[in-house]
């Protein structure tokens, strides 16, 4: 029996992606409604709520959008800093930096040539590593970071298709039953 | 009004929600190419102002931030940094500017066709 989860019998239907359901376009509203069972109320009911979850996951996937696109540039910020230590290792001559100690104190600080460097793993933890250890983990977070952010992009954009395709077929429900009604007023009052 | 059978019933066929599917992704990248197209013409702006008060300076040292930290580095080395950063944002921003022009070309297309099918019944313009 083709139900609207097969996604190998119907290329017009999308099974789900990672937990969002897909949206079964409609190709006619009236096989539509009476495959569902429903009165139009009630599909429009159906189709509403259906749209509110899509919205609700969509927040969800946005907020998750924002965090990675601002840790990205972090990384990029880190991997940056280690560059300029490993540069400046070769010369001998020390890094004088100015840095916050709070929020409008700045103090000098004298950074010797070193080999290692201390990196900021989350959880009040921190790890040593040597210069080119921490390049390659940063790298590394930063690739999984940049993939991730690929993968959630499409996903939205798959999510915004089901709530197009919803959205649409709301319209066309509503309209039929629109389409319905005057047709049966036109034949209630058969004198023109 | 009309009550005829081809009233206010056009039919959606898979390949007509494509191409609408299709034209709200073009949409919203839109909208997000034009944000960060005005981002990185900020940040072009502000290399430009740095550039210039670095010219303007009589110091030997400037203070360059890297990451978190301001680091002491020589005059001319900022100079170089920064002519580097510019060069990668505006070649950032050409390629920001050109996918914008394709995008709304192929936005331009999408209603012509879209228009075309559906008239009256549809809204293709910005709210």
């Amino acid at each position: 029996m083709a139900a609207a989860s097969s996604s190998s019998t119907s290329p017009k239907t999308t099974t789900e992606r990672r937990g969002i359901p897909g949206a079964q376009f409609v190709e006619d509203v009236e096989t539509y409604l009476s495959q569902t069972g429903l009165d139009v109320n009630s599909a429009l009911a159906f189709l509403q709520e259906r749209l509110q979850q899509y919205k609700l996951v969509e927040m969800k996937l946005l907020a998750q959008q924002r965090d990675l696109q601002a840790k990205i540039p972090d990384i990029e910020k880190c991997l940056d800093v280690v560059a300029t230590l490993q540069a400046k290792k070769g010369t001998g001559e020390a890094l004088i930096a100015d840095f916050e100690v709070s929020e409008g104190i700045y103090s000098r600080a004298r950074i010797e040539d070193s080999d290692s460097v201390c990196l900021w793993l989350g959880a009040n933890v921190m790890l040593e590593y040597s210069c080119e250890e921490a390049t390659s983990l940063l790298k590394k977070n930063l690739e999984n970071a940049k993939a991730s952010l690929e993968v959630l992009i499409a996903d939205l954009q798959f999510l915004r298709d089901q709530v197009t395709i919803t959205q649409v077929t709301i319209a066309r429900v509503y309209n039929w039953d629109v389409h319905q009604r005057r047709i049966r007023q036109a034949a209630a009052t058969p004198t023109a | 009004m009309q009550q005829g059978p081809g009233g206010s019933e056009t039919e959606v066929t898979w390949e007509d929600q494509q191409n609408i599917n299709k034209f709200g992704r073009l949409n919203n990248r839109f909208h997000e190419l034009e944000d960060e197209i005005k981002t990185a013409k900020e940040t072009n702006d502000n290399l430009e102002d740095a550039s210039n008060e670095l010219i303007l300076t009589d110091e030997e040292v400037v203070r360059f931030q890297i990451g978190e930290v301001f680091a002491h580095v020589p005059k001319e080395e900022v100079e170089t940094r920064i002519e580097e950063m510019k060069e990668v944002t505006s070649k950032n921003l050409e390629k920001l500017e050109e996918e914008k022009e394709s995008v709304l070309a192929q936005m331009t297309e999408l209603k012509t066709i879209l228009y075309g099918k559906f008239k009256d019944s549809i809204n293709l313009e910005e709210d």
